[in-house]
């Protein structure tokens, strides 16, 4: 029994099962046994660090939440992070009733299941940008563990949602990355896609094609975005000074100093939350990489030996190269668009979702992209504010309604899912949920 | 060697060039270590070559190690060409 019990505690925690399936993608792809041994291990680490990253990520934001509650009383206002591989790896951490084992083994059955999609319709794609492999797998199955299903039904049908969306979405986006590759080579294989389209599809309507942003040469001098550390602080820092000055403006400096910070100076509280924050971003990121980085090139591996020809489904960046001068415009109107939508969410009551460099940049960025190869520049300033704007509202809405149950329960303290591709069907399968009435 | 691939994030576009440098040193029965890094850490760490998208040219002006710039990331003839040069001028 004893042993057992060994087995069946091995089986559910998610360390494990990572590990495992890295060991797996190793011994495929005849590795020596050194590799074999580092890999493992290194996926678990990576784990196990991406929970020190949260602890310290929530342990900052945490302050900055009890300040804009201050600044707000009588509940007027909620804010929470809008941020994937926070609201995963704390899920996965916490694992509460086994939900980081789903989650786990969604992203090994979920993965399978894609591979025979795309051996076996039409749609030759094969997914391999590593955290949103992960971070699906996650949305999905805690999707479906919020209804209260078993592991068995958990990871069943997460996964079937999930080879789904991996197999679905490159060919969806396809006609335009087409656009703005100019050639039929790679795919596009990222959470945004929705909204990308979306700014595709707005683009077509006011704008036209032959205006392309791109025809101007770009003055730079916004490529410092590009160093993650640098634009999450300074967004952060700004965030956590609005509240601190919220916060005193209702209960004045010694209140804050009594009740929030401790006896330290006010402002020098905010800027160290604010940097503390960053850190644990980057210490978390620090875990997803070394988490995926072993099961991708194994993905990667068997995917080319099972369906020989298929096109690489890759990350966002691949196609900013392709339109700059797009990106920027993203930037900028992404911003805005965050802005716009964040004033409105606050006025209507609705939580609201804290201003994301990493949305504006890499997502508003690639929908003013997607914008640009169906209406010129018209369509560029279109997508960008519009990934903003209606992210801003999906983000707010998924977390007001607890589409993915009550995240905060599960370990994610004030977090909330930003990738259109996993909220959307969310929010369409807790509906047909709910008319069942699970 | 080690040639170190970098990105914003440090997972994604870095793995995929990763990947793509992988398989031309296979081609070309090289023996380098591949590693992939954020930008924001790439400092204090070493490698002999590194392997970035164009745009981050000024974070890297400072670097000691061999930069290598690509401007289409998913042009393999590109990456190819211009990581074989580094590699050749380092063991010249």
């Amino acid at each position: 029994m004893e042993l057992f019990q060994f087995i069946l505690e091995l089986i559910t925690l998610p360390a494990f099962i990572l590990g495992l399936i890295a060991l797996i993608g190793l011994v495929i792809q005849k590795k020596p046994f050194s590799e074999v041994l580092t890999g493992t291990v290194k996926t678990i680490l990576g784990l196990l660090i991406m929970s020190i990253g949260i602890g310290a990520l929530i342990n900052s934001l945490v302050p900055i939440q009890l300040m804009f509650e201050t600044g707000f009383p009588a509940g007027q206002l909620t804010t929470f992070v809008t941020f994937d591989e926070g609201v995963v790896s704390a899920v996965q951490d916490a694992n509460v009733a086994g939900i980081g084992a789903a989650i786990a083994w969604t992203m090994l059955f979920g993965y399978i299941i894609h591979i025979l999609l795309a051996r076996f319709t039409k749609f030759k794609y094969i997914y391999l940008t590593g955290h949103m492999i992960w971070i699906h797998a996650g949305a999905f199955a805690i999707l479906f563990h919020s209804f209260g299903l078993s592991l068995f039904w958990t990871v069943l049908l997460a996964s079937i949602v999930d080879g789904l969306y991996m197999t679905l979405a490159p060919a969806l986006a396809q006609p335009i990355m087409r656009k703005i590759t100019g050639n039929n080579e790679i795919a596009f294989g990222h959470g945004q896609t929705l909204l990308n389209m979306l700014g595709a599809w707005v683009g077509k309507l006011i704008g036209d094609p032959d205006d392309s942003a791109e025809k101007q040469t770009t003055s730079s001098g916004w490529d410092f975005f590009r160093d993650m550390a640098m634009s999450i602080s300074i967004i952060m820092i700004l965030v956590a000074l609005v509240a601190v000055i919220l916060a005193v403006v209702q209960i004045g400096v010694a209140g804050v100093h009594e009740q929030i910070s401790g006896g330290q100076n006010f402002l020098l509280f905010a800027l160290l939350q604010a940097l503390g924050f960053t850190a644990g971003v980057l210490v978390l990121l620090q875990g997803v990489r070394m988490l995926i980085a072993e099961i991708v090139p194994a993905f990667k591996g068997i995917a080319e030996k099972a369906i020989p020809g298929a096109k690489p489904a890759l990350d966002c960046p691949v196609i900013y190269s392709f339109a700059p001068n797009s990106l920027i415009i993203g930037l900028i109107s992404g911003t805005i668009g965050q802005v716009a939508g964040i004033v409105i969410l606050a006025l209507i009551g609705w939580p609201v979702p804290l201003p994301s460099m990493i949305a504006a940049f890499f997502a508003s960025g690639a929908g003013a992209i997607f914008g640009n190869a169906t209406g010129g520049k018209k369509g560029a300033w279109a997508g960008g504010f519009l990934w903003g704007f209606v992210g801003w509202f999906l983000i707010s809405f998924a977390y007001k309604f607890g589409v993915f149950g009550d995240l905060a329960a599960m370990g994610a303290t004030a977090l909330g899912f930003t990738v259109p591709d996993a909220i959307i069907p969310g929010i369409l399968i807790w509906l047909v949920a709910k008319l069942f009435g699970v | 060697m080690i040639i170190a691939t970098l990105c914003g994030m440090g997972f994604g576009t870095s793995m995929m060039l990763k990947l793509f440098i992988e398989d031309i040193l296979r081609d070309e029965e090289i023996k380098a270590k591949v590693v992939s890094w954020d930008l924001g850490s790439h400092k204090g760490q070493d490698a002999d070559i590194i392997v970035a998208p164009s745009d981050m040219a000024r974070h890297l002006q400072s670097s000691e190690s061999t930069v290598v710039l690509i401007k289409n990331l998913v042009d393999k003839v590109e990456i190819r060409i211009k990581v074989l040069e580094a590699i050749q001028s380092l063991q010249d």
